[in-house]
């Protein structure tokens, strides 16, 4: 490597440094959760998640993600659309978030023409049978929890988050990963009641799209089971012009074709 | 040369012992590296198609072999859906995965299930059935109404009275099943209350056993030593020379298990028994010796002159005896059941120890003693005449030989009544029932039992011939697997069955409203699909793989059945092959079983047949043996007859008191033989030596009465009696061991003291005759002997023509085969010597 150029790379981190320094845990836990989920007013991408099981066996799901903001940093609206297994194309969610309460969802299942609204006690279960959880595809409330900042390295914050209402959730704590300079939360990692690590989130790849810092690869992987589920998102859209009108009943029956191919 | 081995004992005891006290301390070191194995599923050879085929299973449906914990309540008028018992069962569900070896995440509790239920108008509610505590009287209301409404619940977790629940906790492996089991019972201390706590399940009795069984090992056989050694001395009173056999007896023990573990074989359920077995084959060769030392010591006064003189008449006696013996359980390894085989040869081998140890020890000790310590030992002519035990003796001789023809047709009665006792025999096992009614396990596995669908699991896995089709999506299929459900669930042994098609089933009721109606498998295979997606957005979506792999191709259907014996499981299994023969499925599958409880099945058949055909092929090697021994076809059947009579009697008594027929009782009938033939030999060839010298039967006869008859009796009584400590060990095969020494050893002793002189009464000519060199000359004893190598020829014909050879097939049939070139060699030099003899009480006349 040039000496000269990393010099000057490890003179300007010297000199930032006494301005992350500053940063609050708090700050850095909604600068992160902004970037993971609250980019542009609202947000398309085509997902494709595979779930490997501990004897390698794999299956794959495959889906449109359509996302619109009510109000920055709170409430938002998703809509779910399976394409993959070819049996449940057509299954479609909608799911109002809503930070400080359970979310409202709804389910649409074709084969039998029924829309069901789904009460979740929590948003802690599996999504859609892959290693992912409901509340790591909509994101988990900042308020949730209290963030503490660890010693991190050059590149990023590490931030210990501890639940607030520890009977919620299965985990005692979990630590998140951010980078420094553009808040991507790279990597989480979950401690059970006993303090052992049994869960793993990954970013495998960032890349800039329209300006915004997107993650298009993720790694879920369930350590006391030994899969993992690996989502690439493509076709990331952000500002495209989605309305509110379709997150409700009647577009789950006919889903909203500018935005999803039937 | 047996004098060269005796006289070289006489001369330099301390030569021999300092010999045996090497050999012993090697034997001791070997144990350093034992290895224990105490997993019944080891009786059949890792490579054996359904442990290979359970272990895939396993893997392929994350299947564990679980340990039930039980949870009753029978105070509360709630069972045990009030607060304060959910509270604990939460509580337990918290702690019990901390245990190392538990596979934490996947234990199966109420306190970490979820719930599929209905909120309000269309609304369908997904959590946690239990939630976290405290719980109020409505939760738990509320709880046990969703719990007995689940079916995937209902009777695996919860009992129908709802007094009791289950947690079934996952292993890692089967043997730290016994560890985790003490680890739970020390959790369960800080949870006491109005509940009970039950712990079973097959892995921790299987566990179990093979940890007590060591234990009682530690016990009995000790104990057993001990009461030997008491009766020994009551009869000999002389403790140095009571004290010999004992020692000896331990020795080879030492010897033969320190030779298996140096050779690299683990201690297993078989192999511990070993001790138990070669205890009293040691002690009945030097019982034999004691005896006729104790009686001919006040003739001569000389210790070295009259252990001489004994071992000289005895040692062709004791040499056959160990001879057919070997032969009966190297016979064993003919199976293809490795531990057997094991068992067997080492068995065998111990025997051989045993006879080498008799002659060689026997002499030495007896040059080391000083003769001022046989003072006043032994019996004079006219003291041994006297006494209760020895008129009983002379009675009960002189009564077989007035009576003969009352003998003989009582013994055809007892046959009669016994074949039909063996025809009521049941064949049957089940490793839970091998521990007593009293014990915790027992007492366990039949509270739950009574509660429960059963704690007992069996697998039936279908395969898709179509490996690409889903087929286990398709709602015909699921509903075929429904019936076959349902008709197992009508049919009684079957308390609870669980399938995909239960979970589709109460997904899609769910989704549809929760009618009772809607409890069915959906129309099309998209419905299914669509279903099956939904449950895998639960807390636990992994649980969907238990029963189906990803691919849709392979369902397991899980069976619970409320007892673990094989003859449930056989008729479970015939019920459903039934079935499906009958019903042919609406796509092309194919099927196959698994699960622990169908494993013993498996091994304890093959066990339990094997065992038969081992046992007839025994049967027939010592026939042979016997005939060539004695070089007379027809007296090598006589002395088959107490032996065989008293293996009918003992079945027979199994069938008339309806104890059934398992693995303990099938391996005993090869002790059985063993032992059993032994008084026979003894009394033929002690007869034979006493009439060279008296010429006539009713002579021979008198003189029978004291000593041999004595030597005999006090064998049985003393081994009869020395395992009886085996009858209070809260194990059941222990139990059955002890009944066995006794019943063998009581009638084999007076089958041979009643059957034997009556059948010699009947016909003399039977045991006493001319020996030739080609005893097939005349044409009955060569009809005969055709006749049994045709028995022989057809029974490998028959055992063998299926089998799968292996290493320890060969070795064994080599050893059988040198055995009887021993044979040959022995009863040929034999002639030679009661040749001569005869010469020379003939000159004596003169």
């Amino acid at each position: 490597m040039n000496k000269t150029l990393f010099f000057i790379v490890a003179w300007l981190g010297l000199s930032f440094c006494p301005v992350y320094a500053e940063m609050s845990a708090d700050e850095a836990a909604q600068k992160a959760s902004h970037i993971a989920y609250y980019q542009g007013k609202d947000g398309r991408s085509s997902v494709t998640m595979v779930v490997t099981d501990a004897q390698g066996r794999t299956r794959e799901r495959q889906m449109t993600i359509l996302r619109f903001n009510i109000q920055d940093n709170g409430d938002q609206k998703y809509y779910v659309y399976f394409y993959k297994p070819n049996d449940v194309k057509g299954m479609s969610y909608i799911v109002w978030k809503h930070p400080d309460r359970d979310d409202d969802r709804w389910l649409y299942l074709p084969a039998l023409d029924l829309v069901r609204r789904i009460a979740a006690s929590d948003k802690r279960s599996s999504f859609a049978g892959t290693n992912f959880l409901y509340e790591d595809v909509s994101g988990r409330s900042v308020a949730l929890d209290a963030h503490e900042m660890l010693p991190g390295d050059e590149k990023y914050y590490v931030l210990k988050n501890t639940p607030k209402d520890e009977a919620q959730v299965e985990f005692s704590y979990y630590k998140i990963w951010i980078d420094k300079n553009n808040f991507v939360p790279v990597k989480a990692e979950y401690y059970d009641k006993e303090g052992k690590l049994y869960r793993t989130i990954e970013a495998l790849e960032v890349k800039d799209i329209q300006g915004h810092p997107t993650i298009v690869k993720m790694k879920a992987s369930d350590l006391n089971s030994g899969a993992f589920t690996v989502a690439d998102f493509s076709d990331v859209a952000y500002d495209i012009g989605i309305t509110d009108d379709i997150f409700t009943e009647r577009y789950l029956r006919n889903p909203p074709s500018q935005w999803i191919k039937g | 040369m047996f004098e060269k081995m005796i006289a070289f004992a006489l001369r330099r005891p301390k030569v021999v012992f300092g010999i045996a006290a090497g050999l012993t301390l090697l034997a001791l070191l070997q144990f350093l590296r034992v290895k224990i194995d105490t997993d019944p599923e080891n009786m059949l050879p890792r490579n054996e198609f359904v442990r290979v085929f359970h272990q895939e299973i396993k893997k392929e449906f994350s299947l564990y072999d679980y340990i039930v914990l039980g949870v009753v309540n029978e105070k509360d008028k709630d069972g045990v859906f009030n607060p304060q018992t959910l509270e604990k069962v939460y509580g337990l569900t918290q702690a019990i995965p901390k245990i190392d070896g538990v596979i934490g995440y996947e234990l199966m509790s109420l306190a970490n299930k979820d719930d599929i239920s209905q909120g309000g108008a269309g609304e369908v509610v997904f959590k946690w059935l239990m939630g976290k505590p405290p719980y109020s009287a409505a939760d738990a209301e509320r709880i046990k109404e969703r719990a007995l409404k689940n079916p995937l619940f209902y009777n695996t977790l919860i009992s129908q009275d709802a007094k009791a629940l289950c947690i079934y906790v996952p292993i890692k492996e089967k043997n730290v099943s016994y560890r985790v089991s003490r680890a739970i019972q020390g959790i369960l201390k800080s949870y006491q209350g109005d509940e009970k706590y039950y712990l079973t399940g097959l892995p921790l009795a299987e566990d179990a056993f093979g940890k007590e069984m060591f234990v009682q090992m530690g016990v009995s056989a000790p104990l057993a030593i001990l009461v030997i050694f008491l009766l020994m001395l009551w009869f000999f009173r002389h403790v140095n020379l009571v004290l010999m056999p004992i020692l000896m007896a331990m020795d080879v023990v030492i010897l033969t298990m320190g030779l298996m573990v140096g050779f690299g074989f683990p201690i297993h359920i078989m192999s511990s028994m070993i001790p138990i077995f070669l205890l009293p084959i040691c002690v009945l060769d030097s019982i034999h010796l004691l005896s006729d030392f104790f009686e001919n010591y006040a003739a001569t006064k000389d210790k070295n002159k009259t252990v001489l003189h004994v071992l000289k008449t005895l040692f062709i006696p004791n040499l056959f005896t160990s001879i057919t013996t070997m032969a009966g359980f190297f016979s064993l390894s003919f199976a293809p059941i490795p531990p057997i085989q094991v068992f067997g040869v080492f068995v065998a081998v111990g025997v051989g120890i045993a006879w080498l140890a008799t002659v060689l020890f026997i002499p030495a000790y007896v040059a080391l003693m000083k003769e001022e310590k046989f003072k006043n030992f032994g019996l004079s002519h006219e003291e041994l005449k006297a006494g209760l035990f020895s008129r009983f003796l002379v009675g009960m001789g002189r009564f077989t030989l007035r009576r003969w023809r009352l003998v003989l047709a009582g013994t055809v009665v007892v046959i009669g009544i016994s074949l039909v006792g063996i025809s009521r025999i049941q064949i049957n096992d089940n490793p839970t029932k091998w521990f007593a009614r009293r014990h915790p396990i027992r007492i366990a596995d039949s509270v739950l039992n009574r509660h429960f669908g059963g704690t007992y699991s069996v697998y039936l896995v279908f395969d898709a011939k179509d490996k690409g089709a889903e087929v286990f999506k398709e709602p015909a299929m699921l509903s075929y697997i429904a019936r076959l459900q349902e008709y197992l669930g009508g049919e009684g042994d079957v308390g609870k069955s669980t399938s995909l098609a239960d979970i589709v089933k109460k997904v899609y009721s769910e989704l549809m409203g929760g009618e009772e109606a809607s409890y069915v498998v959906p129309k099309t295979k998209e419905a299914v699909a669509q279903c099956l997606l939904s449950f895998e957005s639960s807390h636990k979506p992994d649980d969907l793989f238990h029963f189906v792999t990803p691919d849709y191709a392979r369902l397991n259907l899980w069976l619970q059945l409320r007892s673990g014996d094989n003859q449930v499981m056989a008729r479970v299994e015939r019920k459903t092959e039934a079935f499906l023969r009958d019903n042919p499925a609406p796509f092309e599958v194919t099927h196959n079983w698994s699960g622990l409880t169908y494993i013993n099945m498996v091994w304890q058949d093959r066990m339990v047949v094997g065992m038969l055909w081992n046992f007839m092929g025994s049967f027939i090697i010592v026939l042979i043996m016997m005939i060539i021994l004695l070089r007379s076809v027809v007296a090598g059947f006589v002395s088959m007859i107490p032996m065989t009579v008293t293996i009918l009697f003992i079945y027979g008594a199994l069938g008339w008191a309806g104890k059934e027929y398992d693995m303990p009782v099938a391996v005993l009938s090869a002790l059985t033989l063993g032992l059993a033939i032994d008084f026979a030999i003894h009394f033929i060839e002690r007869a034979k030596a006493i009439y060279a010298v008296q010429g006539r039967w009713p002579q021979t006869a008198e003189e029978m009465f004291l000593t041999p008859y004595r030597a005999i009796l006090r064998n049985a009584i003393v081994v009869s009696i020395g395992f009886l400590p085996l009858f209070v060990s809260p194990l059941v095969p222990y139990n059955t061991v002890g009944f066995f020494m006794f019943t063998i050893m009581f009638f084999a002793s007076i089958s041979t003291l009643l059957i034997l002189p009556a059948v010699v009464t009947a016909h003399p000519g039977v045991i006493f005759y001319e020996a030739k060199k080609n005893f097939l000359g005349s044409c009955p004893q060569c009809l005969l002997m055709s006749l049994v190598v045709a028995g022989a020829v057809a029974y490998v014909l028959v055992a063998y023509s299926g089998a799968r050879w292996n290493t320890a097939t060969l070795v064994a049939l080599a050893c059988v085969a040198a055995l009887s070139m021993v044979c040959v060699l022995v009863s040929r030099s034999r002639q030679c010597f009661f040749a001569k003899k005869g010469v020379k009480e003939k000159e004596r006349t003169i």
